[in-house]
């Protein structure tokens, strides 16, 4: 699929309704409805379990396999991105320190 | 159509109250810029996606998925679900732009951001009389449109230039877990995290990427349960 450009395009067609109609639905027919205390509480849930469940198999899986070990860089390097974040909030820092995470185990394992 | 100089104030005052918040989003754009072509998306592909998502955390929680070749259901949605926030600030904006020409709401939808709907929220409280509100809201959310295509450009065309050996489409994964951080205030919300992320690695191998549904599923519903087992303490000690 990564090297099929048409399935691409789908993908982004697909994405952009998606966005659109999740920032519309209220707005776009005019409603006056409140959302109930109960959907709230279940939204506020969703992003923050989407974004783990995408994050930590692309640390903690290589090809498939479990590989929660020290020699996988890809989870050392994450383990330290998360530790950047809690301790700085800044994207950059988090995002700059990860790379380096991740080229510093490559080189020190060889 | 001749402009009203109250719709050019509030237009302006929008953009004013809205500029530091592109210190942020700007570095944030690039990135995910770069992000998009290290996945596989051709540069065409790149900007189109920016200009008709127009949603950072969305597009980079794709990518990922891309990379591993995930099916397109599995990806939209995901997409769909980290963009769940949008739903809330759909029901607060709603009632402002009631009154509002249908293209108006449509292209306020298309255009609403995180930042803005929280600097808006703030400044107009519910029913609020100022009739230039909405041209407030246009002005800080055009702004950030504006930085955002810009900076998605440049990480799009700088990405091209950048060796594969230095493994940038990770930038993405990083970009994920620096928009995790702000997410995960309180305590319930990180168990719900948490569940997620093990249901996601003890499911990995079930086919079609269901993994990562029933992992989202089981957070919200750890997250949930947290919440109600736990009433959250304000003071609590970490």
């Amino acid at each position: 699929m990564a090297g099929d450009p048409s399935s691409g395009w789908v993908l982004i067609a697909g994405m952009g309704l998606a966005a659109f109609c999740a920032r519309a639905i209220f707005v776009l027919p005019g409603s006056r409805l409140r959302l109930p205390p109960a959907a709230e509480r279940l939204l506020r849930h969703a992003p923050a379990a989407a974004l783990m469940a995408i994050i930590v198999p692309d640390l903690a899986l290589v090809q498939g396999a479990w590989a929660i070990s020290i020699d996988n860089p890809r989870l050392v390097a994450g383990l330290a991105a998360f530790a950047i974040a809690a301790a700085t909030r800044s994207i950059l820092l988090t995002i700059a320190g990860g790379m380096l995470a991740l080229t510093l185990v490559r080189v020190l394992a060889g | 159509m001749r402009f009203q100089p109250g719709q050019i104030a509030a237009f302006r005052e929008g953009a004013l109250a809205s500029a530091p918040l592109l210190v942020g989003m700007v570095p944030w754009g690039v990135v995910a810029g770069v992000a998009m072509v290290a996945a596989g998306l051709t540069q065409a592909q790149a900007v189109a996606m920016s200009v008709i998502v127009f949603a950072g955390s969305a597009q980079l929680a794709v990518l990922p998925l891309f990379i591993v070749e995930a099916p397109i259901a599995v990806m939209l949605a995901t997409t769909l679900v980290v963009n769940l926030r949008y739903v809330i600030y759909s029901a607060v904006l709603a009632p402002h732009f009631q009154h509002l020409s249908r293209p108006w709401r449509a292209l306020l939808s298309y255009i609403t951001v995180d930042g803005v709907f929280a600097l808006f929220a703030g400044r107009f409280p519910p029913g609020d009389p100022n009739p230039h509100k909405h041209w407030h809201f246009l002005g800080g959310s055009l702004l950030m449109w504006s930085g955002w295509q810009a900076s998605t450009c440049v990480g799009v065309f700088a990405g091209g230039l950048i060796p594969k050996g230095w493994s940038l489409e990770f930038a993405s994964t990083l970009g994920l877990i620096a928009l995790v951080m702000p997410l995960i205030h309180d305590r319930a919300v990180v168990w719900g995290a948490l569940a997620a992320g093990a249901v996601a690695l003890l499911a990995a191998r079930l086919p079609f990427n269901l993994g990562l549904l029933a992992a989202i599923a089981s957070g919200i519903a750890v997250g949930l349960a947290a919440a109600r087992l736990a009433p959250r303490k304000e003071t609590g000690k970490d």
